[in-house]
């Protein structure tokens, strides 16, 4: 862990560099079932700094999904504070929460999650369209993105036609749209083969290098190579890394 | 588990879907029983007992519209029980799947399964029989509230049983097959979702690629669901069929028939006679909505006979114009009628029957009354011809245009069958002149006084009085608008309790909108997560199920209203009365049959778009 938590509101605008990008302070998350309340994440308090390259790993079921959920403002604490640029997630409304997302925030799914209604060029445009962005500048961006992660000749098709490791290129792409200063990632590689898994880590290691800040979530020892800073959950809890 | 419990288990899990199947099935059961017990008693029991109230001709546009709108509440519940057994299946296809890759064999997959169809099927049937039987008490009471008399209350039970039973086998055969058909899938394909929301391989559809977001997404989805989609729309079009015709078709029927009275009748009129005449003359209107028998009258006591100088002064009067009467009744004869057959040559027409009539003379071309008539109506002062009223002539004649009639040992030809109110139909019209030398009287009984517009009427019916005290104080004038006003309100009061129908099977409608809707947020609602993940407000997603409901309902709406204008103005409706106004006020009603029916069908994807993104993200 880095720094020491310091919860407090800060503008995004007048953020400096110093200012962690993610500040989460105590966070709980609880879970009703039939049998009763699950803890999936226990008092988990960090900072993440700007353009950091940050790996939160842990077994399956320690809460890795959740946490990286709750960071992307797509899941909210049951207590505890989590403060992503300035702002408090928990706090706020869904509609600021979904602009906040689209604007900050670029999030790949372990399991893609691509529309199947929209074509591959269609996933990628979508969140720069919401945004208002001119129709030229979105498919300049698109295009670029596409070539990118190396599917600028699939743009026309439907992610049903798409490979696993296709389709989670289109992800990385779609995630970038807005160049987001955020991109929170989860098990990217989970779900691929060797050959398509080493591809998506050459795409990562060029994020290493942006300004970005990502938190990856995963078990690859290839990726937490890349990593600035590593969180590790054990059932719910971070445990010190000396330790 | 037993196949009962698991049955009402999964029924019970499943609140939302299987409200939306029982309510829509008790709907259509519902809207089929109020319509047989609303036709017991407006239209088959008139048609069975001709000359109780409203004339053949009226009864025959009830009968027409309760038999077509009866077929197509039939056709429309046939239609949404096969779509509502089609969705509540394809929401429990992946159990299915589930159970069969767990080992469970087919004939107990359908087991669980029917027992749901039969829970489901009997409650829906159960409820609807009693919604059904509630409408009937309602409308009945309405119908007792505006015309102040008695009416049968005796409900049929036996139509009741009748259709419950018939929409409980209907809904066992209708759901038995898709049960059938999706026990027996292999569990690979249960468990596949292209299987699962009927789809066999994902739409390549790229027509959209030009609109925006919204559309985008919202089209592809509709040619996604093709199968789903295209019953939702069968079952829409249907409906929108049945919601034109009643609604359409009871406006315009409405405003036709009280315009067939109105003509008949006459607006605005005075009536000026015998005290004993004005009220016989009202009570023979009123034989048009009231049944029973009256009492006999002597129309030929000289009593009642108009002075001459009371008519004189009447006549002389500026801004009064009149229509002299002469009332009488009397024993009509129907005489033989011939038609030219080119096979058969001359063949005969005509049973030699006989009865009694309301007899009237009046003046062709002085007449205030415009009777809608099938063949001509009388035009000569003196000529030796008749009109009769559509009652007598189904009663006693049989092609009465070719026929004649015999009255007092006169014979007259027949040369029109008029709509007209008065005595219920059972009345012969006679040039005034031809009845008196008939009858031998040469004053009328009855004057019918219509006072210009532009003059003070008050004024004008105060200088009638008067002239009436001074000329013959047993004589009196009283308005005939307010036994014109119950008739009419009386078929009025007929179409709006038809015009409840349209209220149940929207409602019906609606219903099966929302189960396709949830179908449809079911099969999206893991896009739908990745959408709000990345950064959709949850109005977009309701953007985006709007536009797709809107699209279905378009388009099933277009087809279904011109259908129903179609089928309103050139079968059910002879001559139909069409004004600005009415198309308005159709317009009016057709547009919020719409609005209400899009509005319902949002409430599934308005909860949808609140839940959390994590629960949206799961998949099914």
């Amino acid at each position: 862990m880095t720094g020491a938590t310091s919860a407090q509101k800060t503008d995004v605008s007048q953020m400096d560099m110093s200012t962690p990008a993610i500040i989460a302070f105590d966070l709980c998350k609880l879970y009703r079932t039939e049998e009763g309340y699950v803890e999936v994440l226990k008092n988990v308090g960090f900072d993440v700094e700007k353009g950091g390259f940050t790996v939160i790993c842990g077994a399956s079921g320690a809460g890795k999904t959740t946490l990286l959920n709750i960071v992307g403002g797509i899941d909210r604490p049951t207590s505890g504070r989590i403060i992503v640029f300035g702002e408090d997630l928990g706090t706020r409304d869904e509609d600021f929460l979904a602009t906040f997302r689209c604007n900050k925030i670029g999030f790949v799914f372990q399991s893609y999650n691509l529309v199947s209604t929209l074509t591959v060029a269609e996933n990628v445009a979508f969140p720069m369209e919401w945004m208002r962005k001119p129709l030229k500048e979105v498919q300049e961006r698109t295009r670029e993105l596409l070539k990118l992660v190396g599917l600028d000749h699939r743009s026309g098709h439907f992610p049903h036609q798409l490979s696993g490791g296709e389709q989670q290129r289109v992800a990385f792409a779609r995630a970038l749209a807005n160049d987001p200063p955020l991109l929170l990632v989860d098990e990217p590689t989970g779900n691929l083969d060797a050959k398509t898994s080493l591809r998506v880590i050459e795409i990562m290691r060029s994020f290493k290098n942006s300004a970005k800040t990502i938190v990856v979530a995963t078990h690859d020892e290839r990726i937490l190579e890349l990593a600035d800073q590593k969180l590790v959950l054990e059932d719910g809890q971070l445990v010190d890394m000396n330790e | 588990m037993s196949e009962t419990f698991f049955s009402i288990n999964d029924l019970v899990r499943r609140k939302l879907q299987t409200g939306i199947v029982v309510i829509g099935l008790a709907l259509c059961v519902a809207s089929t029983l109020f319509l047989l017990l609303l036709g017991d008693k407006v239209g088959f029991h008139i048609l069975s007992t001709t000359g109780n109230i409203l004339t053949p001709s009226f009864s025959d546009v009830f009968f027409n519209f309760i038999v077509f709108v009866g077929f197509l509440t039939f056709l429309i519940s046939a239609v949404i029980i096969a779509f509502m057994v089609h969705i509540m299946m394809a929401q429990r296809i992946r159990d299915i799947g589930l159970m069969k890759a767990a080992g469970c064999p087919n004939d107990l997959v359908f087991g669980y399964f029917m027992n749901e169809l039969v829970i489901v099927a009997f409650a829906g049937c159960l409820l609807g029989v009693f919604f059904g039987l509630v409408m009937d008490y309602v409308s009945t009471n309405l119908l007792i509230n505006a015309n102040s008399q008695p009416q049968s209350g005796a409900v049929d039970f036996w139509l009741a049983l009748l259709t419950f039973l018939i929409y409980f086998v209907l809904s066992l055969i209708i759901g038995a097959k898709p049960v059938l058909d999706t026990a027996k899938i292999e569990p690979s394909k249960a468990l596949s979702p292209a299987y699962i929301y009927g789809l066999a391989k994902e739409s390549d559809f790229k027509g959209s690629a030009r609109a925006g977001f919204v559309a985008k997404i919202a089209i592809r989805s509709l040619f996604r669901r093709k199968s789903a989609t295209s019953r939702v729309i069968l079952c829409l079009t249907v409906v929108f069929l049945l919601v034109t015709v009643t609604v359409a078709g009871g406006i315009i029927a409405d405003q036709t028939t009280g315009n067939w009275v109105e003509r008949a009748v006459g607006r605005d009129l005075v009536l000026v006679g015998h005290r004993d005449m004005c009220d016989r003359y009202q009570l023979l209107l009123s034989r048009f909505y009231q049944p029973g028998t009256i009492p006999d009258f002597n129309y030929t006591d000289t009593r009642y006979l108009i002075p001459d100088d009371l008519l004189n002064q009447i006549n002389l009067m500026p801004n009064v114009t009149i229509d002299q009467r002469l009332v009488l009744e009397g024993r009509i004869h129907e005489v033989w009628g011939y038609t030219l057959d080119p096979k058969l040559g001359t063949t005969q027409i005509g049973d030699s029957r006989e009865g009694e009539s309301l007899v009237v003379g009046f003046e062709p071309q002085k007449t205030f009354s415009k009777w809608i008539v099938d063949g001509e109506p009388l035009g000569n002062e003196e000529s030796d011809e008749a009109m009769i009223g559509d009652s007598l002539a189904q009663k006693m004649f049989s092609v009465p245009l070719l026929q004649n009639l015999s009255y007092s040992g006169q014979t007259l030809k027949v040369v029109g069958v008029c709509l007209d109110p008065i005595n219920n139909g059972n009345i012969t019209y006679i040039p005034l002149r031809t009845l008196q030398s008939i009858a031998g009287i040469n004053k009328p009984n009855i004057l019918l006084v219509r006072i210009d517009p532009s003059a003070d009427r008050l004024q004008v019916l105060n200088a009638i009085k008067s002239k009436i005290k001074a000329s013959s104080p047993d004589f009196e004038l009283s308005e005939l608008n307010q036994e014109l006003d119950k008739a009419v309100g009386f078929l009025a009061n007929i179409w709006s309790m038809i015009m409840l129908l349209p209220s149940s099977v929207s409602a019906a409608a609606s219903l099966s909108l929302i189960g396709y809707v949830v179908l449809s947020v079911d099969e999206q609602r893991q896009e739908f997560g990745i959408l709000r993940a990345i950064g959709t407000k949850p109005n977009t997603i309701v953007k985006i199920v709007s536009t797709q409901n809107f699209l279905v309902l378009l388009s099933s709406y277009a087809v279904g209203l011109c259908l129903g204008i179609i089928v309103t103005l050139l079968i059910l409706i002879p001559e139909p009365l069409v004004t600005d106004y009415t198309i308005m006020e159709i317009a009016g009603w057709l547009v919020a049959v719409f609005v209400l029916i899009f509005v319902v069908a949002l409430f599934p994807v308005l909860r949808f778009a609140k839940k959390p993104i994590l629960e949206m993200m799961r998949r099914p």
